[in-house]
């Protein structure tokens, strides 16, 4: 299993079937005896070496991605469309897509610029105006190959680029998925609850799920998150940075992170000489918020892989930072 | 003929406006089994001609492509554009480019600042083309070593074949027209055709018929035919600008000469060709505006295909409807004889 795999399957919000299938196999291939719950949540407990009794540390990343999901058929035979989990309308245009579970190729397309009024131009098209064109002749052809609910992901395969850069889909949170799966080939005293969770993107409600029913003494949650560091950007507007580590939250929209934790996975970070940041900007929520409100309460901390354009279609993450999530959420793992 | 093989590897061809020799050199080729003399001129333009002793008749396609070009590096790496020709904004945030450096092209994407960033008048309108950026993965002394400004920036989008026999791409526009010419002259190969043909893939196009110009110029035909995309039905692009994707489409208005235009509508009624109309009170917006007024004068008809998301990198066609033009343009010139212009003008 690799990261280009696991971005290039298609799994919107709602709709993670695809990538929970690859990943029961995966886990059950590497002898593991993955247990789905009742939100779709794939959660492995791999058992300490330490001396019971043993930290119970739930490590989790979602498996689902932003998509769109068919609501309805035009004249024509095109598809109209709304968001599943948030894409700003704006980066649709001009783009591929693959519609429905047999990956029909579709194109998103708009009125050509020679037809533009003034204020056309400046016009944001929302989610009224997008539809997908699938080639269908006709409305009824529309429903038949795409029925309402049928979801659509973005057609951008992995790419890696530049020095050191990959460019896709799906980083967001296939790279915590990912880092989940080469920790559980690794040794840690302390029991590990692998939690590859549903529904992040439409309001972490598969990770409120999970933590309820797991009673973790702690969690870390392995995200992506957003970097706005390219383009001219002021330093203080820049939320972390490509290629200067694993982003630690102290806060962000959903959470603040358990004090203790935060200093520790810096302390970490520091010692083992891993490449880390403090993410710079309180935004952007998580499953951070639900697991740490579990129950009587769970203490929190997100590690992050910088995304540049996340919840695009095209995201940019450098390796080397998902090398250091793993690495980082391996020491800190160690320290219980 | 392979139609998908030439359009999928001619789209993705590197031929923007003023730049065209890739795609000259690729269509050349293309077309020699088909014709006499092959020949690219100094405005890219590519001519080829297939002898004949009657009248001599120019058909027209562009093979430009609109693109963007490199016009700053900032320090941070990341690179700024302009257009050439007229790309639409709207389809920049996300879309994969190629940046044509000193050392071949380089992966980039088109990068903007995150919505949750801006403010709420920021977040309601379309971004700018100097507000976007395009994204190597490289830092600023990198970018330089390979990235000069004045570099040419075209769209990665592959080749995408979608039902009903409908494909969409990048540069469709005009690239298909090409096709069609292609197929033409492949069709000509096995039918009686007295007109002398010259075929020409025409440069500049997206920035105002220029290669056309000079083409029309040196080949000094009697008439053409000039072959363009026009706007399909989709939504927001209703009947009133817009023509169904599966018929060819004729236009009718003061650059296109009414005899030759009944000509070409009766023919394709004889060979039972579906066809649209449409109507260019003014200019036509296509080759055909420099070709009429070459030299002096060349009675000119227009055939479009209709084409869905012009000037978008999913520009969308019917290779059903390809072939129609093809069968309606080959018909056409094969019955071009001494007499077309017996009663052109009474």
């Amino acid at each position: 299993m690799d990261l280009k795999t696991l971005t290039e399957i298609n799994a919107p919000a709602g709709h993670e079937q695809p990538i929970r299938r690859v990943l029961i196999e995966e886990l059950r291939a590497k002898g593991f005896n993955p247990y789905i719950d009742r939100m779709g949540n794939v959660i492995v407990v791999k058992e300490g070496t330490g001396v019971a009794p043993r930290k119970r540390v739930m490590v989790s990343a979602h498996m689902d991605e932003v998509g769109l999901i068919v609501t309805g058929h035009a004249e024509g035979g095109f598809l109209k469309v709304t968001q599943a989990g948030g894409i700003d309308p704006r980066v649709l245009i001009s783009k591929r897509v693959k519609v429905g579970d047999d990956n029909i190729p579709g194109v998103i397309g708009a009125v050509a610029i020679h037809l533009q009024s003034a204020a056309d131009r400046a016009r944001v098209m929302g989610y009224r105006d997008i539809t997908v064109d699938i080639g269908a002749n006709d409305k009824g052809e529309a429903e038949r190959k795409a029925p309402i609910g049928t979801y659509i992901s973005f057609d951008t395969p992995y790419v890696e680029y530049g020095d050191g850069y990959a460019c896709g889909k799906a980083f967001d949170d296939r790279v915590g998925c990912w880092t989940i799966l080469r920790l559980l080939e690794e040794e840690l005293p302390c029991d590990l609850i692998a939690a590859f969770v549903s529904e992040e993107e439409v309001g972490c409600r598969g990770a409120s799920g999970a933590a309820f029913s797991q009673e973790p003494d702690i969690g870390i949650v392995l995200e992506g998150t957003t970097c706005n560091d390219l383009g001219d950007i002021p330093e203080v507007a820049q939320v972390c940075k490509a290629g200067e580590g694993v982003a630690v939250s102290f806060m962000d929209g959903s959470s603040i992170a358990n004090r203790d934790l935060f200093k520790k996975a810096l302390e970490v970070g520091e010692k083992e000489g891993i490449a880390h940041q403090v993410k710079a900007s309180v935004s952007g929520g998580n499953d951070g918020g639900v697991i740490q409100r579990a129950r009587e309460g769970v203490p929190v901390v997100v590690l992050s892989v910088p995304c540049r354009y996340i919840h695009s279609p095209s995201t940019v993450v450098k390796l080397s930072d998902v090398e250091a999530q793993f690495e980082l959420c391996r020491a800190l793992l160690k320290t219980f | 003929m392979d139609i998908k093989k030439i359009l999928s590897e001619s789209t993705s061809t590197l031929g923007v406006s003023g730049q065209e020799e890739c795609v000259a050199a690729y269509f050349a080729e293309q077309f020699k089994p088909y014709v006499d003399e092959v020949t690219v001129d100094s405005m890219f333009n590519v001519v080829a001609h297939k002898k004949g002793s009657g009248p001599k008749v120019m058909l027209c396609a562009h093979l430009d492509e609109i693109a963007l070009m490199v016009n700053h590096i900032e320090d941070d790496g990341c690179v700024r554009f302009a257009s050439v020709g007229g790309v639409d904004p709207r389809i920049l945030p996300g879309s994969r480019v190629w940046v044509h450096g000193r050392n071949g092209k380089l992966f980039g994407t088109i990068g903007a600042l995150p919505p949750h960033l801006m403010n709420a008048e920021d977040r309601a309108n379309n971004y700018k083309m100097d507000k976007l950026h395009i994204d190597l993965g490289m830092s600023a002394e990198k970018v330089r070593e390979q990235v000069r400004v004045g570099d040419l920036v075209t769209f990665n989008t592959p080749f995408t074949e979608l039902a009903n026999n409908q494909v969409a791409a990048k540069s469709l526009d005009d690239r298909s027209c090409i096709a069609i010419m292609l197929r033409a002259a492949e069709r000509l190969q096995k039918m009686y055709c007295e007109a002398d043909v010259y075929f020409v893939c025409s440069g500049q196009e997206e920035v105002g018929g220029r290669g056309a110009k000079t083409a029309a110029f040196a080949v000094e035909p009697d008439l053409a035919v000039v072959l363009d995309v026009s706007f399909a039905l989709t939504p927001g692009c209703g009947p009133d600008v817009a023509k169904p994707l599966d018929a060819p489409i004729v236009t009718h208005g003061p650059f296109i000469q009414p005899k030759l235009n009944k000509r070409l509508i009766d023919c394709a009624k004889a060979h039972h060709v579906k066809l649209s109309q449409e109507v260019s009170g003014r200019s036509t917006g296509t080759d055909a505006d420099d070709i009429v007024i070459s030299r002096g004068g060349v009675p000119s008809v227009l055939i479009s295909l209709p084409l869905k998301y012009m000037h978008t990198a999913v520009e969308t066609i019917s290779l059903d409807t390809l072939e129609e033009c093809a069968r309606l343009l080959a018909h056409f010139v094969s019955e071009l004889d001494a007499s077309w212009e017996d009663d052109l003008w009474i």
